[in-house]
């Protein structure tokens, strides 16, 4: 792997925005002068792949997103056994030399999720608030000791009981020094502050 | 081949250097073996079920018909083929001839009709290789590695495996068996996420398939450079299907 590639990995339950942060990210990233590319994990069919080329349509080329089978264990692929999202990552930099992002979008999973350090640079967590105000309280790898942790669809907060003022303390108090960001990833906001976090690492890794 | 403990230590292969203990070597073999083949070993194995979710997409297999598909699979597929291409690629390494090692790459990665066979087979050979070079330190795979990422050479699966039993001294025999056991336990696991079998019932399949493991490791040992490749036309056509599908959970 070429060593002027930040590599993300975004893991998080079902649902919770992270294929809608990558969607939101790419446009960023692309405006600040970065050329990014995205490996997703999807658990049964190509449709996180199909559905980012459909939504970055004339912003990223359908080929800068490809799609990784995970034989049902969407953890395996990304933890235990990285071999075949290495292998596309490897893939991907080989037929477009000039990537110097490339996202690992992990299969929804739980919370016991976790990216290996051999396959990614950077690890975002990514929940939303319809999961439940309890979520950060829950803890699991990914809310504790992820790089990022990111608090998606902060628009809906009201209209599913969840107080956000409690779910943003709770995720500090179970982080310590880590970073939480609240997003609202369809609207964008708050995903400016996601790019400047990963820029901030690339400055420190690369 | 793996004896036991109180076999004497200047049998082929010899005792490990820099160990006094009877029999070092071959138990180092065994080791070697247990390592490569131990589902927790980073292979790509679980992302793959070997043409088995193709048919059960079709409809094309059962529970009762699934110890078949595989012992056919073993026999008529994966044995002339990927077993085939391990031990000439083992032997040629063994002997240093990277050339032909080369070649048997070449043409099973040619003998595989499907795209996803192909790529499966070059994905998770490239990777093996690169392990390996780290995990076994030896020049063998190392140069064989640097070949594969120059592209002068697709790096199957099967080659890879050769290579790098080769290279840790594991008799061609013991590395044959070994690589078609770990396809049957990925085989079993397979079979167990798509709902054709249980954890009990998928350990008397692994355990029933030995005699066909053995069988056709001995087949292999004996093909040559020409017969390297088998047709399975049932088996091509769900695997053609499979990669065209509008959903699938596995890479194969």
């Amino acid at each position: 792997m070429r060593d002027n590639v930040l590599r993300v990995g975004v893991g998080g339950p079902v649902g919770s925005g992270k294929t809608a942060l990558i969607e939101a990210l790419v446009p960023i990233l692309i405006e600040q002068g970065h050329r990014p590319a995205v490996i997703t994990n999807d658990i049964y069919t190509q449709e996180d792949a199909q559905h980012i080329r459909r939504t970055l349509d004339g912003v990223l080329p359908g080929d800068r997103v490809v799609g990784v089978e995970t034989g049902a264990c969407p953890h395996t692929a990304v933890r235990d056994d990285p071999t075949m999202n290495l292998a596309a990552g490897a893939e991907m930099l080989e037929k477009h030399p000039e990537v110097d992002v490339l996202f690992y979008e992990s299969g929804g999973d739980n919370l016991t999720l976790t990216f290996s350090p051999a396959l990614v640079d950077v690890f975002v967590f990514v929940l939303d608030t319809a999961e439940g105000e309890k979520m950060p309280r829950k803890r699991g790898p990914g809310i504790t000791t992820s790089d990022l942790l990111v608090i998606n669809k902060i628009d809906i907060a009201r209209y599913v009981r969840t107080d956000l003022t409690v779910m943003e303390s709770d995720a500090h108090r179970v982080r310590g020094d880590g970073p939480v960001a609240l997003t609202d990833c369809l609207t964008g906001k708050g995903v400016d502050e996601v790019a400047a976090f990963l820029e901030s690492r690339r400055k420190v890794m690369v | 081949m793996y004896r036991d403990t109180d076999a004497a230590p200047d049998e082929p292969g010899g005792q490990s250097p820099g160990t006094g203990v009877p029999g070092a070597t071959d138990l180092d073999h065994l080791l070697v073996g247990l390592q490569l083949t131990d589902s927790a070993f980073p292979s790509g194995f679980y992302t793959l079920s070997h043409g088995l979710e193709g048919f059960v997409q079709e409809g094309a297999v059962d529970r009762d018909s699934l110890p078949l598909l595989l012992h056919d699979l073993l026999r008529h597929g994966v044995g002339p083929s990927d077993a085939t291409a391990l031990a000439l690629a083992h032997r040629a390494a063994a002997a240093g001839d990277w050339e032909a090692v080369a070649a048997v790459d070449r043409r099973l990665h040619a003998t595989k009709l499907s795209q996803e066979m192909r790529r499966a087979a070059a994905r998770t050979g490239r990777q093996l290789l690169d392990l390996a070079a780290e995990v076994f330190g030896t020049d063998g795979v190392a140069r064989y590695h640097r070949e594969v990422t120059a592209r002068r050479a697709p790096g199957t699966q099967a080659v890879a495996a050769g290579v790098v039993y080769a290279a840790a001294g594991v008799p061609v025999r013991q590395a044959v068996a070994a690589d078609l056991f770990a396809f049957c336990a990925s085989f079993a696991g397979a079979a167990l996420r798509l709902r054709l079998t249980d954890h009990r019932l998928a350990q008397v399949l692994l355990r029933r398939t030995a005699p066909v493991i053995a069988e056709t490791t001995c087949q292999a040992l004996a093909r040559g450079f020409e017969d390297l490749g088998s047709t399975t036309f049932t088996a091509d056509v769900m695997s053609a299907r499979h990669e065209r599908a509008e959903a699938r959970l596995f890479a194969s």
